[in-house]
């Protein structure tokens, strides 16, 4: 039994190493650890009946995992009512999932993508959403403020949330989390609950490095500095909701799942 | 409008003038200046009646316990006339019979104390959880018996209620009827701690009696402790339970309703500014105390004694084991000599204490352990309150070590039971409070890193440890200590850093806004961390967080988690303890700087040395516990999770 727990450790230490730099990949990993083995079963005597209690919850945590995105997708539809427009951030397939889902239910909206440099995800979030007939619109990173006044919420999804009801995503959230805070305007994160990570950054330095290397098109001196971080971290002070399969939490309530789930 | 009585020499509290005024101001008629909020649940203090040449910039004073239960309303003023209406519909609309409820108890006594406040619809909704069965009247909603505090104002309240509602006589006959009867059976303890209401004696001992009346009337437990839970949602300041246990077992009487109310509720404070029950509680003392004459209206609630008159005569009393274990004697001297000062320290030094108490204690014959040991451990407590007020992880350990002793198996020889105490005592040292600390530690060197420079204030044992860790890890950073006084912590904690290899920066408060901005990391600790996320420490530690948010500097507390408590605190003022004022007038080692040697003891000069205060949580960035790091409002969490029965696993 402990060597069943040793041989999972083991490859959930591989699939980690894979990609140190992805918060969710970690978190996902640490928290199926914790609801696999965190069951009374590795006490039973029968090996054979413990491993198929086992595989029963690692079945069932994949259920769970795979149908999150439905399930928070069913939950945000009453955040999105008809003429509302919905500023996105990031390529987020939870998102994805959230706006398929309201264009279904025959909700009007329209929505605004940002060019997400340099990984170019608004231009593939706005290709997915024009398939969809949803009215998209692209602006530059830059012209967020400028078009907060026309914008009712902001949609992101996450790469992680952590312990403080925080999240970390991708370069540029925390700027228009800012932004859209100070113009009052809600900002929701569409996450899944493996994402809740055991970290606690205090700042923007705070967290490992995820670097990832810029194409300007031009080439650059060699003298000039680059920052390279693809991942920056967004306050929990900013953030109004999280769409979890959990349900609809506010971020103070994801340290309290977290001491429920590891302590 | 009630003409006030004639003038007292006594202010009375609970109409007492708050704020910058002189004492012995001639009490005038009392001015409305306010209106009510149409929808508090705790409704405010809107004014003090006697308030009347007092700015407007005054603090309305702290609420007590009775405010909450009862509304005052003159007549004359149609204001709260309106807002009594508007609250009764509402109030009808839970089922709720105000004007029989209300006044079912009191007498048809004028209340001198008419020009009193209270929403109305604040004192209805709370009323209406309470309204169990038809004996579940106003007055009844109190713990009667017990807390002769709240008696005393319980009486004053509903006679003041009464003197309003003239309406209400019948169910005042009828209840009163009640009363009469059953006046003989009841004790008549607290018939006489009703010095703070201006009704005749006999009136209130009526009231009293009928209030047990209806209280013991109503057998089902379940009531009373739900009447009971229901208390702290109205007390603004919900007491720990160790002093008010140690209170109640000081007045000695038994009184069974209070025992399982006891496990659900912790029992109000003693409020110092009840003369009273001051009174009575110094008869019971060990330690002599004289109180300082010259007290600061606003913590007229708080004990204040003259400090250094006590030490002779404790002294004397030192080789005699009785009544007190000469253990628990040498705890409580160094408590009040200052010789152990943090939490921590006063902690263990009092679980050591206690556990060689238990292994001299032998049970009396005719006694049961639990019962005896239980109340000896009460006397110690009590005792070590006279010396220096509990802090809050004390009032943790003590509830702790009863939820031990009364759990511990009736089959157990003395001997046996004696080493399972003395064990649980250690262990709960070891696990909760040294290995804590290390755990703490831990954590909360990942957050620093090399070149940072991290301030901290005052001295606390988790941060001394925290920066030698970090030293020792190799890291490479710089240590800001800020000081104040009068007490000026942070000397000692500067020369054990500096011996250690630490390259630190020494200064006062006053210069913390100076020095913020090269601050990278704030680490303070903490004397308890209340449910709402506050952190109740030091006195400056507010103003030192305030001063890095503004400033933008991550401010980290470290804190064990059997400091936390489930009580919520708003301001420092409620609870908070008074050091000796004297300290603030002279600077040690400087007899020259003695400007207000002459101005001792002028009227018009109060000096306050607070020791304590409360740091909002919004402030907090992150909460260092032996649980991990929280936010500031996980902090009820791990209070549920961990705290439950003070079983502490």
């Amino acid at each position: 039994m402990m060597e069943l727990e040793i041989e999972l450790k083991k490859a959930s230490d591989s699939l980690k190493s894979w990609d140190t730099t992805s918060i969710s990949l970690t978190a996902g990993c640490d928290l199926f650890m914790r609801y696999v083995t965190r069951t009374s079963a590795l006490e039973y005597e029968d090996f054979n009946s413990a491993k198929s209690r086992l595989i029963e919850r690692a079945e069932k945590f994949g259920e769970i995992s795979y149908k999150a995105r439905r399930i928070i997708a069913m939950l945000s539809q009453d955040f999105i009512f008809d003429g509302c427009t919905i500023l996105v951030h990031g390529f987020s397939r939870v998102v994805l999932e959230v706006l398929k889902t309201a264009a279904q239910n025959k909700k009007l909206f329209r929505v605004l993508c940002t060019e997400g440099r340099p990984d170019r995800t608004g231009l593939r979030l706005s290709n997915e959403l024009a398939k969809l007939d949803v009215p998209v619109k692209l602006l530059i990173d830059s012209a967020v403020a400028y078009s907060m006044d026309e914008i009712d919420m902001v949609f992101v999804g996450a790469d992680g949330v952590v312990e403080s009801g925080g999240i970390i995503n991708m370069m540029g959230t925390y700027q228009i989390a800012l932004v859209a805070h100070s113009m009052n305007k809600p900002v929701y994160v569409a996450a899944e609950s493996y994402k809740f990570a055991r970290l606690y950054p205090l700042d923007q330095k705070d967290m490992a490095p995820a670097l990832r290397p810029i194409d300007f098109g031009v080439p650059i001196p060699s003298k000039v500095e680059v920052e390279t971080s693809a991942r920056d971290y967004t306050p929990p002070q900013y953030l109004t909701l999280l769409f979890t399969d959990l349900g609809v939490l506010t971020p103070s309530v994801v340290s309290d799942e977290l001491i429920q789930l590891y302590l | 409008m009630e003409p006030r009585r004639p003038s007292r020499a006594v202010i009375d509290p609970k109409v007492r003038q708050v704020g910058f005024i002189t004492p012995n101001a001639p009490p005038q008629q009392p001015v409305r200046t306010q209106s009510y909020p149409p929808e508090s649940n705790s409704p405010p203090l809107s004014e003090s009646p006697a308030s009347n040449s007092l700015s407007p910039v005054m603090i309305p004073p702290p609420r007590h316990l009775s405010d909450n239960l009862t509304a005052y309303r003159t007549p004359a003023v149609p204001v709260p006339e309106s807002s009594r209406r508007r609250a009764e519909p509402a109030a009808v609309a839970c089922s709720y019979d105000p004007s029989e409820s209300l006044f079912g108890t009191s007498s048809p006594a004028p209340s001198p104390l008419a020009s009193s406040r209270l929403v109305v619809d604040g004192e209805f909704s709370e009323e209406s959880w309470f309204k169990k069965s038809d004996s579940a009247k106003f007055a009844s909603s109190f713990p009667g018996g017990g807390f002769d505090l709240t008696t005393v104002k319980n009486v004053g309240v509903a006679a003041a209620v009464a003197a309003k509602k003239p309406a209400a006589v019948s169910g005042n006959e009828k209840s009163k009827a009640s009363g009469a009867e059953s006046k003989n059976e009841l004790p008549s303890g607290s018939g006489s701690k009703t010095s703070k209401v201006k009704m005749t004696k006999s009136e209130r001992r009526s009231l009293q009696e009928s209030q047990r009346a209806a209280k013991g009337g109503n057998k089902s437990a379940g009531a009373s402790s739900s009447r009971a839970a229901k208390q702290p949602q109205q007390k603004k300041d919900a007491a720990p339970a160790p002093p008010s246990v140690a209170a109640s077992e000081k007045k000695g009487t038994d009184r069974p309703p209070e025992k399982e109310r006891k496990k659900d509720v912790p029992a109000p404070r003693m409020q110092f500014d009840d003369k009273s029950r001051v009174e009575k509680a110094k008869k019971r003392a060990v330690v002599n105390q004289t109180e300082v004459r010259n007290r600061v209206e606003l913590f007229r609630h708080l004990p204040q004694y003259e400090h250094g008159t006590q030490l002779p005569d404790l002294e004397s009393k030192f080789f005699r084991n009785d009544p007190m274990h000469r253990a628990v004697y040498k705890v409580g001297l160094q408590y009040l000599a200052g010789d152990i000062t943090g939490g921590n320290a006063r902690c263990i030094a009092m679980l050591q204490a206690f556990s060689e108490a238990i292994r001299d204690y032998t049970t009396p014959a005719e006694k049961t352990l639990t019962r005896d040991l239980t109340a000896k451990i009460g006397s110690y407590v009590s005792f070590l309150i006279e010396c220096r007020p509990l802090s809050i992880s004390m009032g943790n350990a003590i509830r702790f070590l009863k939820n031990r002793i009364a759990k511990l198996p009736l089959t157990l020889s003395e001997s046996e039971a004696k080493t399972s105490l003395c064990l649980d005592i250690d262990r709960f040292i070891n696990e909760k409070i040294i290995l804590a600390d290390r755990v703490i530690v831990r954590h909360a060197s990942t957050k620093i890193r090399d070149g940072d420079v991290l301030l901290t204030y005052g001295s606390s044992c988790v941060v001394e440890m925290l920066l030698s860790h970090a030293l020792e890890l190799g890291k490479k950073f710089h240590v800001v200590i800020v000081d104040s006084r009068p007490k000026l912590e942070g000397q000692s904690l500067l020369r054990r850093l500096v011996a250690n290899g630490l390259n630190c920066t020494y200064t006062h408060l006053n210069a913390v806004s100076y020095i913020m901005h090269e601050v990278t990391r704030v680490f303070l600790g903490a004397s308890s961390i209340l449910s709402n996320g506050t952190v109740y420490s030091r006195v400056g530690t507010a103003a030192v967080a305030m001063v890095a948010n503004a400033f933008s500097v991550p401010v980290l507390i470290c804190c064990e988690a059997y400091k936390f408590h489930e009580r919520v605190q708003l301001d420092s003022i409620c609870f908070n303890e008074l050091g000796d004022p004297q300290a603030v007038a002279k600077v040690s080692g400087r007899g020259d700087v003695n400007y207000l040697g002459s101005l001792g003891n002028k009227d018009n000069l109060q000096l306050l040395n607070l020791m304590y205060d409360a740091t909002p949580s919004e402030y907090i960035s992150m909460i260092v516990t032996d649980y991990g790091m929280i936010p500031p409002t996980s902090v009820p969490v791990i209070v549920r999770e961990y705290c439950r029965d003070q079983l502490w696993i």
